[in-house]
């Protein structure tokens, strides 16, 4: 069985893997095709026709997300395809007429991105008169997390086909007809009265920012300092997440959580709704701030961690010398890093002699 | 683990997707690992069947090809009898037991008393299904089976587990991708915790604290004595605080006092502790008794790693500074260490941590913060070198012990039944939009907006028999206490079983349970107890609702 054969992209030779679709061999080399409705964790819908590309044979320009490449093919993209280019630019011109668009005229930045913006600025976009299409969002929908905002939607389907094939729940869909087709729910009811479990993939799936982050709402990408790669502090499964920090009040916080690309990680860019939205705890007003220490008036008292950490170590010292090392127990947390579960144990074993050591792990 | 070494996820998460048979038992997969419960949908998606054993009807059994609804605490006969039906199949994998395993004879002839006949009116599974379950999962070569909580934490969880261990090994599903018993942890860092050495039976990395010559290497490289043997395990420790013969705790990023069972008793021990330090983000019931509170830092505020179910080893990043002049928690143990008189070696960093790790446990010793700053998709232990690819799958070249040992295993009631006084049959577990103890779940809107309040499941007929509908507030007293939860009147606990989540304070469940350990693993039986519900009328109902309320939205 051969595992790779060659095709031949813009005159360039490219590795492909059998049953690879021509865009994903594409990405591998570098070769950018714009796309709309791809999403590789989904089954193919060439729905969009962002990608079309030309292809040696073939009448008909061709969905590079769905094509198949084969040994030997020749595919031309936007690069050096006239044609693909004329298509693209029209194409383009017709999503944008029914688009919300910023001064300048072109698809307006978003708080997730806009790759339609971004494809705007690579081709030449004809001004066309906007069909204003009677898409509505579904009123009185008060989950917490996800808005939609109808005019930025593109009905690539990405959303809906997420909450089927990987969240396998189907709370959403496209609904109404023609001009007014949407994406709602059974009724149009509120997420929350809907199989959803506000998973959020929608959200990290859409192309246009036409679902985003309620809580993140007015936070724009250039706003973002930075993103730190980090695992979920929830459960076992250990997805890999991206902190997103930006600047609040001069302080520098966490202001959402995004997923990695998929592909890439353990959970294939995919969260549940604790790693993906429950991120407010971090900078709680509830935290514990100072170090404390209980007082003669039997409350406790912020004091210097010199302080506390003497009054700490003299508290356990005198329990273990008068009680000996078996009367003390250190409970570390499944919570914690590794290393600090392997200092807890090095605390108990190394400085007060116990074996009495082990971290809440029954759960 | 005895049966075959090390009780972990013996495969890959990323395996899920292309198995083409499932076992689940005793893990609401959807509910406590969401993600991986997705790569099982996928799989059902692309083909593959699934079969569900559960008490209660679950979300994964409404994607199951076959849910058996067995009787709470009657696993171990469930899967004796699939055991035995695989033997009169004649669908054994031979070659592997006699290859790879010992005890094989002994469990054959224990098998013989669990017949099909006696597992259905005992489990309360249709013999034909049992029986269905166990042929096909003999005969699908990519077939993997997945447990949790739901097995592990009953007193006698550990004999669920050597039940499935055996299965696994008399199929000859171990060893190979796509198959393998693979325990879900529950917790971010479960694994990571004990893989550290923060457990009584063992040093980083597994290694023996009862072994004098593994305790030799820990003495040169930390230059100090240490004490020979096993120290207490969690509920040991627990009991000493209660009978007072443990008289000071140190205590980091828990609340004893709501995770473990039976609350009341300990709660009298923790107040009467002569020293008591409690390190945490949050206050919280631990920290009423705290002599000293360290304010620690949470995952977002501090470096280090965890260890994920799959024994996969990931980077944590500090992306915020903690808040006012909480630290991170390793900085805090270190220099509590010093203030003590230890010469804890200054660590510059968290790394540093590691590579100490990496230089004391073999099967990390490949791994660092470096490497995994390169591998996005973080690195599988065992990992000898840094070389090493880690691993994706474990004994690959038999069990990694030598020889899987079969363990015997007889069914034992639950140490709580219910009877006349507590007619009904108590389980707690986790509901997906909160987290354990909730501190943190809590604190967010929107995982309030799901699931808000605390609340028992109770069958309709059983609800009929009491007199109570749906948002009735019910008194749910054993013999060790009460407390008071909404009524949920549903269809997915069977007849005389009652289903609570464990994640609010206000209802404490941990008052209720027993704290009888399992006699191996340590740990508590959460799973099953006995009780009884008090309809709570008019303005008992009323003032218990205001409670609620208080709770839920505390600045109103
Ligand atoms: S949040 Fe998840 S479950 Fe809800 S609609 Fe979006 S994809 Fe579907
Ligand atoms: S995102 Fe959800 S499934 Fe993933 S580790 Fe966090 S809690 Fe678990
Ligand atoms: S990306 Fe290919 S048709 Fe949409």
């Amino acid at each position: 069985m051969i595992d790779h054969f060659t095709i031949t992209v813009d005159g360039k030779p490219v590795a492909a893997k059998p049953g690879e679709t021509v865009v994903r061999a594409c990405e591998r080399e570098g070769i950018h095709i714009p796309t709309l409705c791809d999403d590789k964790r989904l089954d193919p819908a060439g729905a969009c026709r962002a990608c079309l590309v030309e292809v040696d044979g073939q009448r008909r320009l061709q969905p590079s997300c769905a094509w198949k490449a084969t040994p030997g093919q020749v595919v031309k993209t936007h690069v050096t395809s006239p044609r693909v280019q004329r298509h693209q630019d029209v194409l383009v011109s017709l999503y944008m007429a029914d688009h919300k668009l910023d001064a300048e005229g072109l698809p307006v930045e978003t708080e997730n991105r806009n790759e339609l913006r971004r494809w705007a600025l690579d081709t030449n976009p004809i001004a066309l008169e906007s069909v204003e299409a009677p898409r509505v969002a579904r009123a009185g929908d008060t989950n917490p997390y996800i808005q939609y905002n109808p005019e930025l939607c593109i009905l690539c389907a990405r959303c809906t086909r997420y909450c089927d094939e990987i969240e396998a729940v189907n709370a959403i869909t496209l609904t109404h007809r023609g001009s007014e087709t949407t994406i709602g729910t059974a009724g149009m009811r509120g997420l929350l009265e809907t199989s959803c479990e506000l998973c959020g993939g929608c959200i990290d799936t859409c192309p246009t920012g036409a679902l985003i982050e309620k809580k993140a709402i007015g936070i724009l990408p250039q706003q973002i300092e930075r993103k730190v790669r980090t695992t979920c502090n929830y459960c076992g499964v250990g997805c890999q997440m991206d902190l997103n920090v930006a600047k609040v009040d001069g302080v520098e916080k966490v202001v959402r959580v995004t997923s990695p690309p998929p592909g890439e990680t353990v959970n294939d860019g995919n969260l549940c709704i604790k790693g993906r939205f429950a991120y407010d705890f971090i900078h709680h007003k509830d935290r514990i701030t100072e170090p404390m220490i209980r007082k003669a008036d039997g409350k406790l008292h912020a004091v210097s961690w010199d302080e506390a950490l003497k009054f700490a170590a003299e508290g356990m010292k005198r329990v273990a010398q008068r009680h000996g090392p078996e009367s003390m127990g250190f409970i570390s947390s499944a919570r914690c890093t590794g290393e600090e579960n392997f200092l807890m144990s090095k605390v108990a074993r190394a400085a007060f002699k116990s074996g009495n050591v082990h971290s809440c792990a029954a759960t | 683990m005895k049966s075959f070494g090390a009780g972990v996820m013996s495969n890959s998460i990323p395996e899920i997707r292309d198995l083409d048979f499932m076992f689940v038992i005793g893990s609401n997969t959807t509910e406590a690992h969401p993600i991986i419960a997705m790569e099982m949908k996928v799989a059902r998606q692309r083909g593959a069947r699934l079969i569900v054993a559960d008490p209660r009807k679950i979300w994964l059994t409404e994607y199951a090809d076959l849910h058996l609804q067995l009787k709470p605490g009657t696993d171990v006969w469930l899967v004796n009898a699939m055991m035995k039906a695989i033997i009169d199949e004649g669908l054994v994998d031979q070659k592997f037991i006699d290859t790879h395993t010992e005890g094989w004879p002994e469990l054959k002839a224990n098998l013989a008393k669990f017949n099909l006949t006696d597992a259905e009116r005992i489990t309360g599974v249709p013999a034909a299904h049992i029986k269905a379950a166990a042929v096909e999962y003999a005969k699908t070569r990519k077939a993997a089976i997945y447990y949790t909580l739901g097995i592990t934490e009953h007193a006698h969880g550990t004999d669920n587990i050597f039940s499935l261990a055996n299965l696994v090994m008399m199929t000859g599903h171990l060893g190979v991708p796509f198959g393998g018993l693979n325990s879900l942890r529950g917790q971010n860092n479960v694994q990571g915790a004990t893989d550290a050495g923060a457990t009584p039976l063992y040093y980083t990395g597994f290694q023996p604290a009862g072994d004098p010559a593994i305790r030799a290497k820990f003495e040169a490289a930390w230059k100090t004595e240490l004490t020979a043997g096993v120290g207490k395990n969690l509920n040991e420790i627990m009991k000493g605080v209660e009978d007072g013969s443990v008289k000071a705790l140190y205590v980091m990023g828990e609340d004893i006092l709501i995770s473990e069972p039976n609350t009341n008793h300990l709660e009298h021990g923790v107040k009467e502790l002569e020293f008591l330090i409690h390190q945490d983000i949050f206050m919280n019931e631990t920290t009423k008794h705290a002599h000293v509170v360290f304010p620690g830092a949470n995952f977002a505020e501090k470096d280090g790693v965890f260890t994920n179910t799959d024994r996969r080893v990931q980077r944590v990043r500090k992306a915020v500074n903690p808040p006012g002049n909480a630290r991170p928690d390793w900085q805090i143990l270190a220099d509590f260490a010093r203030a003590a008189g230890y010469a804890m070696p200054h660590y510059k960093d968290a790394g540093e941590i590691y590579a100490e790790i990496a230089s004391l446990a073999p099967r990390y010793a490949g791994i660092s913060h470096d490497r995994l700053d390169e591998t996005p998709m973080g690195i599988q232990w065992p990992c000898p070198a840094p070389d090493h690819p880690g691993t994706q799958y474990m004994h690959k070249d038999g069990p990694v012990k030598g020889k899987g040992t079969f363990i015997v295993t007889n069914f034992r009631p639950p140490v709580e039944l219910p009877d006349k006084d507590y007619p009904f049959n108590l389980a707690t577990g986790r509901v997906l939009y909160h987290y354990n103890a909730g501190t943190q779940t809590r604190r967010d809107s929107g995982t309030m907006a799901k699931v808000g309040e605390c609340f028992i499941e109770v069958h309709a007929e059983d609800a009929k028999q009491l007199g109570v509908n749906d948002g009735d507030m019910v008194k749910v007293v054993s013999r060790r206490g009460g407390i008071k939860a909404k009524v949920w009147v549903s269809g997915r606990v069977q007849k005389g079983c009652v289903w609570m989540p464990l994640h609010f304070t206000e209802a404490a469940i941990n008052k209720l349970t027993i704290d009888v350990g399992d006699p191996l693993a340590g740990t508590a039986e959460y799973k099953v107890c006995a009780v009884n519900l008090i309809p709570l009328r008019e303005r008992a109902a009323a003032q218990a609702e205001a409670e609620l309320q208080a709770v839920r939205h505390p600045q109103a």
